[in-house]
């Protein structure tokens, strides 16, 4: 049968499906939506299918297809979640896209709405399209296409193309140079997702230099492709062969252009990595400063350090492991190469030969592994990211939000005894820990919480996660039961002793209900305030449990975070300075509650929040016990009643409250 | 006319219908369903149909049904046969009605019922244990004049009160008895296997007569069938319509519809297998009300009320000579693996002029499939609609074995 036919029967039963559905009383009407549905679902691979679609949406609306259902009110939407919902298949997907047709409708002013007006509604579309990208330039992500069938990638590659001819795309742009700045303002360790938007915007955007939205996208692009004004246009090859004819003078002025963008974005181009090879093999040793655009810290340690650094560096460094520059660059500004510890560490993992297993997920975590680099290379590439950005240690996809603060507190505080645990990880793969006097073997504890591993991730944490998560696991069984927490016995074991005694929690688990949550309150504000505890800082990270919540306050689960610091911002507001592994830069907890990760006094990698918003999510948390209770009366019932109050009305829903009052 | 039906069970698209054209009706069914039916203005008595007891019996639910003026009873569950048949013989002052229900609720006494009344029908036994339906495999194969070697006599075992292919086992030979049957089987009937191309008949009778007669042609039992019959079957429509009207006569049904299940040997041979009284499996009657354009469901319950007039069975049914042009046909989809975790529709399918729509459900992340009871419980339906009852055939054939789940 040709296309025309099919289209024309496809039609035919589409309306005949819409007609039984509007015909139906509420008593067969689940059935009949159920059969028209699956008829849009059969129908919507195809652009055409669609714009049928499409342009019965108003009708579907009207007769009550999205009734009853999560997509019933457009304004309660979340953009983010599209992807997710997507990924899940029919029927979901299909509602899914029919709710972005609608909004697409409502953005032209097909159709009127009385929740969503018009510009809402194109606001909502451009955050979707920016949300998945992937399906927008149709390259899935890996696990999207082990887990979509080629039917439902077509439907949603249909209707990304749909959506993409129908809205200003200029509008994307904004949010595309909106999203690579938050991504890039933090400074990850996984640089893949940028990147990729990159790569992306390069192939299928047509960026025009006279705009000046387009100008910050260009930037992007460069850094990547073209990092210096002589790259430009030239292969790695080219470039290598065109470093030859420089003077001293111009390869200083090739080095110091290089350095200067790097340090822009953190992100490092594969030029880079040819021009510091070619400093080093012609022993212009002085060049490296300008060319890793070195602060005088770094200057004076790679003076110190240069020729064992060089010989890792050659070692390591290859146009197709680059980024790890960058975290070499980090590392030496932050000193740690000083210690004697790390550098034997280093020379020790220079050495090792890799147990298979290990090598098999670091090769997995590479997005496309050369056949020059070697495991060991990536690995060692990735420590020098870890010890110089610890602050941009991600946990990927996983629900391993402990390892992932684990490795950042190591590698800011103890980086020798990390560089020692993934010596032993990568060899062995396996890993010991003491609990409580006890032995604890990574490879004879039962699962983690991790059951497929994400390899979305760096090689050291593809090296340790496993590992970490199955011993935080069995960590957590042998604590249980203690009528308490169990991280409070359980913090201090895997991270190390400098984990406070101290340790309080809002939630009583024997009468199961948040107790005495003001006395909670001051605590929390007498550990972390300046002023009520006395002016002072925080030495460690203190590892903090929260809650996470919807962007309408609901409680939707715990997380952990670090508190690093709390600092008056520049804008004079208190606030508090934390890691939160998942590096999500858009977040928003309800109440207004929306963590930054840029422009309020953060370091890369920080998040920030001030101070009560982020104590009115805390849970749990240590201090020191010999300290706090002096200050604790100290704390104005006003700012306790703010944190109480924003508690109170979100996560605190799930709760029961009482206000007996507890020793802390 | 009725006052008003009581339908016993529960059925969405019946409870649909009786809306649509206006006609009193209560429904009585399982506490479980009271709140549904009251949020969406369902006249509604609760009752433990499963049990009988002194606080649960036909003549206390007639007392709480006579709150309704209820006149008529109408099963829409097998289950329900029983209760309908005892509160329609106080209806209709004859005792007659229930002991005729508890021939619909015993295939061994329905068997007998039809050979008393010159119906062919296979062999048949009440079997207790295992060493019954060797026993019974051992008279059939020495009927059959069984050389030594060759195969035995296949033998069917059905429950004596279940519903379609509930509990239906196939025995091919001596093993299959120690293989297939379990002890929970037992007592049920045995009996032997008909020959011929199957096919169910639908026949609402009023009055003692057929009004509307429908034919479903079996492709696969338990699989696949359309409506109406194709041509060799219409064929034939004289000599079905006449066995039918002879096993209603001879069954003394009166009113309401009966779905037996005929074969048809090549030799014009007709043997009855069974027959029931409730709304047919496989989604029959939603096919009829297609193909012959009425409302199937609807012209189901009214036909149950004896004061129907005959300008209302006119309007309600189809013309008894009735011939469509269109062939409806539906494959119920099975999955073919033990664990699945996604469906897939075939291209081929959306490019077939046939086809018409499913409702395939995707399985839940990763579902195994629970072993088969009957033919296990299929994921949902794919119905076509054409002019040619052989490309029909043809498509429910092929489709029965195309792998939807993965």
């Amino acid at each position: 049968m040709d296309e025309q036919l099919i289209t024309k029967h496809q039609h035919h039963k589409i309306n005949e499906l819409f007609t039984e559905f509007s015909e139906a009383t509420n008593l067969t009407r689940p059935d009949k939506a159920n059969k028209l549905m699956a008829q849009i679902d059969m129908m919507i691979d195809t652009e055409q299918g669609i714009e049928y679609v499409y342009d019965m949406i108003d009708d579907l609306t009207k007769e009550g297809l999205f009734l009853d259902s999560p997509w019933s009110d457009p304004s309660k939407l979340v953009a983010t979640l599209v992807n997710g919902t997507l990924k899940s298949g029919h029927p979901n997907s299909t509602i899914e896209i029919l709710s972005e047709l609608r909004l697409l409708a409502i953005a032209k002013g097909k159709i009127n709405n009385a929740t969503v007006n018009r510009d809402e509604a194109e606001n909502y579309i451009q955050e979707v399209i920016v949300s998945n990208l992937e399906f927008v330039f149709n390259e899935p992500l890996e696990e999207t296409r082990l887990t979509m069938s080629d039917h439902e990638l077509l439907k949603v590659h249909s209707f990304f193309k749909f959506v993409s001819d129908r809205i200003h795309l200029d509008g994307v742009k904004m949010k595309l140079a909106e999203e690579l700045t938050l991504i890039c303002e933090q400074r990850p360790v996984v640089t893949e997702k940028q990147r990729k938007i990159i790569e992306l915007i390069k192939e299928k955007i047509d960026l025009d230099p006279e705009k000046s939205e387009d100008a910050k996208l260009y930037k992007f692009q460069r850094s990547i492709y073209s990092p210096t004004n002589n790259s430009k246009g030239k292969s790695i090859d080219e470039y290598n062969e065109f470093l030859n004819d420089l003077s001293d003078e111009e390869l200083k002025d090739e080095a110091k252009e290089m350095g200067r963008s790097m340090n822009e974005f953190g992100l490092v181009s594969r030029h880079h990595a040819v021009l510091l090879l070619h400093i080093l093999a012609n022993n212009h040793f002085h060049l490296v400063p300008p060319c890793l655009g070195l602060n005088p810290v770094g200057k004076a340690k790679w003076n110190e350090y240069s020729s064992s650094l060089s010989s890792i560096i050659m070692q390591t460094v290859h146009p197709y492991n680059t980024q790890c520059i960058y975290g070499l660059a980090k590392m030496l500004e932050k000193g740690i190469i000083s210690r004697e510890a790390v550098r034997s560490g280093l020379f020790n993992l220079a050495t090792i030969k890799i147990h298979p297993k290990v090598e098999d997920r670091i090769i997995k975590s590479t997005r496309s592994p050369h056949k020059d680099v070697t495991a060991r290379q990536y690995l060692i590439g990735a420590l020098f990211r870890i010890l110089g950005q610890p602050l941009g240690v991600g946990q990927g996809n996983n629900p391993t939000c402990q390892s992932a603060r684990g490795i950042s507190m190591w590698s800011e505080h103890a980086p020798a005894k990390l560089i020692n645990m993934i010596q032993t990880a990568a060899v062995h793969n396996d890993l010991m820990f003491r609990f409580e006097g006890h032995e604890i073997k990574a490879s004879l504890t039962g699962k983690g919480l991790v059951q497929k591993l994400d390899h979305n991730l760096d090689a050291v944490s593809v090296t340790l996660v496993p590992m970490l998560d199955k011993i935080y696991n069995e960590m957590m069984l042998r604590a249980s039961g203690r009528g308490e927490d169990p991280h409070k016995w359980v913090n201090p074991a895997l991270y190390g002793q400098w984990i406070q005694i101290g340790f309080a929690s809002a939630y009583d688990y024997l009468t199961n209900a948040i107790v005495d949550f003001d006395g909670f309150v001051r605590v929390f504000y007498s550990m972390a305030h300046p002023e009520y505890n006395g002016g002072h800082r925080l030495i460690y990270p203190n590892p903090v449990g929260i809650f996470i919540t919807s962007n309408k306050g609901e409680m939707l689960g715990f997380h952990a975070v670090s508190l690093l610091r709390v600092e008056k911002a520049p804008n004079g507001i208190m606030r508090a300075y934390f890691l939160n592994p998942n590096n999500e830069g858009r977040q928003d907890w309800g109440q207004e509650i929306k963590p930054s990760v840029f422009g309020n006094g953060e370091l890369h990698g920080e998040s920030s929040l001030p101070i009560h918003e982020f104590a009115a999510r805390t849970y749990a948390f240590h201090f020191n016990s010999l300290e706090v209770h002096s200050k604790m009366e100290l704390i104005p019932s006003a700012e306790v009643r703010k944190v109480k109050q924003l508690a109170q009305e979100s996560w605190g829903q799930a709760y029961n409250w009482l206000d007996t009052k507890k020793q802390w | 006319m009725a006052k008003c039906f009581a339908l016993l069970g529960w059925s969405l698209p019946v409870i649909e219908s009786m809306q649509k054209l206006n006609k009193p009706y209560v429904v009585v069914s399982f506490p479980d369903f009271e709140p549904y039916a009251k949020e969406n203005d369902i006249p509604f008595v609760p009752y433990q149909l499963n049990e009988w007891s002194d606080s649960s019996n036909s003549l206390d639910l007639l007392e709480k049904l006579n709150q309704h003026n209820v006149d008529v009873a109408v099963p829409l569950f097998e289950e329900t046969v029983e209760w309908a048949g005892a509160l329609n013989s106080i209806y209709r002052g004859d005792p007659r009605v229930l002991n005729r229900a508890f021939l619909f609720r015993n295939k061994a006494m329905m068997k007998r019922k039809a050979l008393i009344g010159g119906l062919r029908v296979g062999l048949f036994e009440e079997v207790y244990n295992k060493e019954g339906v060797k026993a019974f495999m051992k008279r059939l194969n020495e009927a059959n004049l069984q050389v030594e070697g060759e195969e035995d006599s296949w033998v069917h075992i059905k429950p004596f009160a279940s519903a379609g292919t509930v509990g239906h086992r196939l025995l091919r030979t001596m093993n299959d008895v120690d293989e297939k049957c379990e002890d929970e089987d037992f007592p049920c009937l045995a009996e032997s296997h008909l020959p011929g191309r199957e096919f169910s008949c639908e026949a609402f009778v009023h009055g003692g007569k057929i009004r509307f007669l429908n034919i479903t042609e079996y492709v696969k039992l338990g699989y696949s069938n359309f409506i109406p019959e194709g041509n060799y079957l219409h064929s034939k429509r004289d000599m079905i319509m006449k066995e039918m009207q002879k096993m209603v006569d001879l069954f003394g049904i009166e009113y309401g519809m009966v779905h037996p299940e005929w074969f048809l040997t090549e030799n014009d041979e007709m043997s009855f297998g069974e027959v029931a009284c409730r709304i047919p499996g496989g989604h029959i009657l939603e096919l009829c009300g297609k193909a012959y354009d009425f409302d199937a469901l609807g012209a189901f319950v009214l036909c149950h009320d004896p004061d129907l007039s005959e300008e209302e069975l006119k309007e309600i049914l189809p013309p008894i000579d009735a011939r469509p042009k269109n062939f409806y046909g539906n494959v119920m989809i099975y999955p073919h693996k033990n664990q699945i975790s996604k469906l897939e529709i075939p291209e081929e399918l959306k490019e077939e002029p046939y086809f018409l729509d499913h409702n395939l459900v995707p399985p839940m992340t990763t579902q195994k499939i629970s072993d088969r009871d009957g033919f296990g419980n299929h994921f949902g339906t794919v119905n076509f609609k054409g002019e040619d009852p052989d490309r029909m055939t043809e498509l429910l054939l092929h489709y029965e074995n195309v792998d939807f789940y993965h």
